[in-house]
C-alpha cells in the first residue's frame, strides 16, 4: 500500500495552520512524523483519520481516495481517552466489535494483546483503577486489536517508562516486518531514528525535510568531517585549523565531543587529510560526519518562533 | 448498521449495569407493590374493618335523654330513630348531669318541645359531633309525628322524596372524566422518563467527550451509529424501566384484587386506541427530546456543564408539560390546539387531545406527520453536531455558533 498526502491545507477560523503538507509512506516502511510541540503533526494526522476536513489537497491510498472507515487503521490518538468506569476486557472488545471484529475474535484479540503488553492481570479491572502507564498499554491494545494494516500513532511513547518504550519499540519493528503500512508522530529523535526509514519534519504548518532517513543523513553529512587528535585538546585543534586552513575548511564547529569541520565547495577531503599531515596533526580518527536527526531537527526546526 | 447494534447493545448494558439505575428501578417498584398491598395488609391485620364505618359513629356510646315534651314527642319513635347506639330515657335531669359527667353517657339531651333540646356535654370540643345522630332522630320523630297528625303515612311521603333515580351515561365522544386519571399517569410517566433519560444521555455524550473516548469511537465506526445508538439505548432503557413499574403495578394490583374490590379497574382500563396514541407520539416525543439532549450534550465538555447545557431545553419541556397538563381541564382550548402541533409539544398536547377531547384522525396524521420528520431531521442533526463535537474542547460552544459552523463546508 502507499498513502499519499497531498498539498493539505487547513484553517481554524481565519488561522491557516497547515499550509501544503505533502508526504507519501509504503506499506512495510515506517515514517516518523517530526516536529516541534504546536508544529502541525496532530492536526495533519486528524485530518488522516477524517476527524478534520481539510481546507484544500487529498489524501490518497494507492492512488485512489483514502476513506479510512474501509479499512482497518489502528489509531492512538495524542489524547488517550476510552472508558475509565468500564472493565477493561468490556471496552476491547466493544471497540474490536465496532471495528468489524466478531465478539468471539474481539475477544480473543484483545486477551492476545493485553497479554502481550504484560497487562493480562487488569483484564477485569476498571481502566480507571490502572496506573497511567498501564492504561496507556490497553489504549495500544485497543489501537492493535483489530489487527490493523494501517497504523497512526501519534507520540506513542509519551507517558511509557524505558521498559515499556521497549515492549512498544518490538511492537512497532513486527508491524514492520509485516509490511503493516505505519506512520508515527513524535518529538523524541532516538525513537524515530530507531526504526524509520522515512521521515517528515514539520514546521510552522509546512513540510521542511522529507524522504529516506540515510539519504537525509547522508546529505548534511556531506562536506562535514569529524577529526580526531591524539595529542592536542579539540581546542588546540580548532585553531590550528582557523589560523592555518582557512582555505580548505570553512567552518569549525565542537559540537558535543567531536570536532566538526566544514570544508569550503569545491575541496576535498583527501586536500584535507593531506594537509592535516603537513601541518604535523596527529590524526588519530577521521571520518565523514553523520549528524544525528537531532541535529538536523534543530537546524531546521530550531528557529525561535 | 451491525454497528448501530453493537453501540445499541453496549449502551443498553450500561444503563442496566449501572448501579443507580438498578437501586431506583428496585425502589419504585418495592413502593408500589407495598403501596398496592396497604388493603390487603388492612385486611389481614386489621380485620373486620368492613364493619367500623358503621362503628365509628354509632359505636357502642350510651346517650341519655329527658323528654319534657312527653305529650308531643314520641320517646318510642324516638328511640326507633336513634342510629348512633343505645339512647336511654332518664326522668331526673340531675341523674343525667352525673351520668355524662361520669362519662356514663357520651352526652344528654333535654327536650324542651318537639323543637327544640338542649344538649348536655361534658367537655366541648372543636369537632364534637355527639348531637348530630340524636338531630336526626329527632327530627324523624317531629316529622313522623307530623305527618301522621295529617293521617299520611310517612312511607309514604319518604317514597316520595326519597324517589331513587337511576342514570344511564351514555358517552357518544371521549369521557374525559374517567380518562383523567389514566392521562395523568401516562402523561406524567412521559415527563418522568423523557426529564431523566435525557440527562442521562446529555451526560453519557460529555463525558464520552470529557473522558477522550469519543476521538476513538469516530475513527471506529459512523457518528450517525454512535448518537442512534445511544438515543436508542437511552430509550429503551428508559422505555423498559417504565414498563416494570407499569408491570410491577398491575401484578401488585390483581395480586391485592380481593382488598382493592376493583377500585382501581378504570386506571388500568384504558382503551387501545388510546394506547396507541400513547405508543406513537410517546416513542417519538421520547426520541426526539433525547437526540435534543444528546446533541447538547456533545457541546460541552465537561460532565458539570451539562447541566447548564441543557436548561433551555429543560425549561421548554417543563412547559410543555405544564401546557399538556392545564390542557387536561380544557381539551378544546387554543392553546393546547396549537401546542398539539408545535414539534415540541405535539407529542404531549396531541396525545391529551386524542385521549380526552375530540380530534379528527386526519389532525393526528398531521401532527404525527410533522413530529416523525422533526424526529428525523433531528437526529441527523443531532449526529452531525456530536461529529462537530469531538474534537471541540474548552468553554461550552453557543448553539448559534453550531449551526453557523453546520453550515458553513469547510468545518468537519
Amino acid at each position: 500500500m502507499h498513502l499519499e498526502i497531498n498539498n493539505l491545507h487547513k484553517s481554524f477560523g481565519d488561522t491557516e495552520v497547515l499550509h501544503g503538507i505533502t508526504f507519501e509512506v509504503e506499506s512495510g516502511k515506517a515514517l516518523g512524523f517530526l516536529g516541534r510541540n504546536g508544529a502541525g503533526k496532530t492536526t495533519t494526522l486528524r485530518i488522516l483519520m477524517n476527524l478534520f476536513k481539510q481546507n484544500k489537497g487529498e489524501i490518497l491510498l494507492d492512488g485512489k481516495k483514502f476513506k479510512v472507515n474501509d479499512h482497518q487503521v489502528g489509531y492512538l490518538p495524542e489524547e488517550r481517552g476510552m472508558y475509565p468506569k468500564k472493565k477493561v476486557i468490556e471496552q476491547l472488545v466493544y471497540f474490536g466489535e465496532l471495528r468489524g471484529l466478531g465478539r468471539k475474535k474481539a475477544t480473543e484479540n484483545a486477551d492476545r494483546w493485553l497479554e502481550r503488553l504484560g497487562v493480562t492481570e487488569y483484564r477485569n479491572k476498571k481502566l480507571e483503577s490502572l496506573s497511567k502507564g498501564n492504561q496507556q498499554k490497553v489504549q495500544l491494545a485497543e489501537t492493535f486489536i483489530c489487527d490493523p494494516d494501517i497504523v497512526v500513532l501519534d507520540e506513542p511513547f509519551s507517558g511509557l517508562d524505558p521498559v515499556n518504550a521497549q515492549i512498544l519499540k518490538d511492537i512497532i519493528r513486527e508491524q514492520i516486518e509485516n509490511k503493516k503500512l505505519v506512520i508515527f508522530s513524535s518529538h523524541q529523535m532516538g525513537y524515530i531514528e530507531e526504526f524509520c526509514k522515512d521521515i517528515a519534519l514539520i514546521h510552522h504548518g509546512k513540510i521542511v525535510l522529507k524522504g529516506n532517513l540515510k539519504d537525509i543523513k547522508r546529505t548534511y553529512g556531506m562536506n562535514r568531517l569529524t577529526l580526531k587528535d591524539g595529542m592536542r585538546t579539540k581546542e588546540e585543534v580548532k585553531d590550528i585549523i582557523e589560523s592555518r586552513m582557512g582555505t580548505i575548511i570553512r567552518n569549525v564547529e565542537i559540537r558535543k565531543e567531536q570536532l566538526i569541520l566544514e570544508l569550503h565547495s569545491g575541496k576535498e577531503k583527501q586536500e584535507f587529510l593531506q594537509e592535516a599531515i603537513n601541518l604535523g596533526l596527529d590524526i588519530e580518527g577521521f571520518s565523514v560526519y553523520e549528524p544525528s536527526l537531532e541535529d538536523i531537527f534543530v537546524e531546521k526546526a530550531g528557529d525561535i518562533a | 448498521m451491525r454497528n448501530f447494534w453493537i453501540v445499541l447493545k453496549f449502551e443498553i448494558l450500561n444503563f442496566y449495569k449501572n448501579k443507580s439505575f438498578i437501586i431506583a428501578s428496585v425502589i419504585i417498584c418495592g413502593l408500589l407493590i407495598i403501596g398496592m398491598s396497604i388493603p390487603t395488609i388492612r385486611d389481614t391485620f386489621f380485620s373486620s374493618s368492613e364493619d367500623s364505618i358503621g362503628e365509628e359513629v354509632g359505636s357502642d356510646q350510651t346517650y341519655g335523654f329527658i323528654n319534657s315534651a312527653e305529650g308531643d314527642v314520641n320517646s318510642k319513635t324516638l328511640g326507633n330513630q336513634f342510629m348512633g347506639g343505645e339512647l336511654q330515657e332518664f326522668d331526673d335531669r340531675e341523674a343525667l348531669d352525673e351520668a355524662v359527667q361520669n362519662g356514663d353517657l357520651a352526652a344528654g339531651f333535654v327536650i324542651v318541645s318537639p323543637t327544640e333540646y338542649q344538649h348536655v356535654i361534658q367537655n366541648n370540643e372543636m369537632t364534637g359531633s355527639t348531637h348530630f345522630m340524636f338531630e336526626e332522630a329527632f327530627r324523624e320523630t317531629y316529622r313522623i309525628t307530623g305527618f301522621e297528625s295529617l293521617g299520611i303515612e310517612y312511607e309514604t311521603v319518604q317514597g316520595l322524596v326519597h324517589a331513587p333515580i337511576q342514570r344511564d351515561t351514555v358517552v357518544l365522544g371521549t369521557d374525559s372524566a374517567a380518562n383523567y386519571l389514566y392521562t395523568y399517569i401516562l402523561v406524567f410517566g412521559l415527563y418522568f422518563v423523557i426529564i431523566v433519560y435525557g440527562q442521562l444521555v446529555a451526560t453519557s455524550v460529555a463525558s464520552e467527550k470529557s473522558n477522550r473516548a469519543m476521538e476513538v469511537l469516530v475513527t471506529s465506526t459512523r457518528t450517525e451509529n454512535l448518537i442512534f445508538g445511544k438515543v436508542f439505548g437511552g430509550a429503551i432503557a428508559g422505555a423498559s424501566q417504565l414498563a416494570l413499574i407499569i408491570a410491577t403495578a398491575m401484578i401488585a394490583y390483581r395480586a391485592n384484587s380481593n382488598a382493592w374490590d376493583g377500585g382501581l379497574d378504570f386506571i388500568f382500563d384504558i382503551p387501545l386506541s388510546v394506547l396507541g396514541s400513547f405508543a406513537a407520539f410517546g416513542i417519538l416525543g421520547y426520541l426526539f427530546f433525547l437526540f435534543l439532549f444528546g446533541a447538547l450534550g456533545a457541546l460541552v465538555s465537561r460532565t458539570e456543564d451539562v447541566s447548564t447545557s441543557v436548561t433551555p431545553i429543560t425549561i421548554i419541556f417543563v412547559a410543555v408539560f405544564a401546557v399538556s397538563v392545564m390542557g387536561m381541564q380544557n381539551t378544546e382550548g387554543m392553546l393546547l390546539r396549537v401546542a398539539s402541533f408545535v414539534p415540541l409539544s405535539s407529542f404531549m398536547a396531541m396525545f391529551v387531545r386524542v385521549s380526552m377531547g375530540s380530534v379528527t384522525n386526519v389532525e393526528v396524521a398531521i401532527s404525527l406527520g410533522i413530529l416523525l420528520a422533526t424526529t428525523l431531521f433531528t437526529g441527523w442533526l443531532a449526529s452531525k453536531i456530536y461529529r462537530m463535537g469531538t474534537l471541540m474542547y474548552g468553554n461550552p460552544v453557543k448553539i448559534t455558533k453550531v449551526f453557523k459552523m453546520l453550515f458553513s463546508s469547510n468545518e468537519a
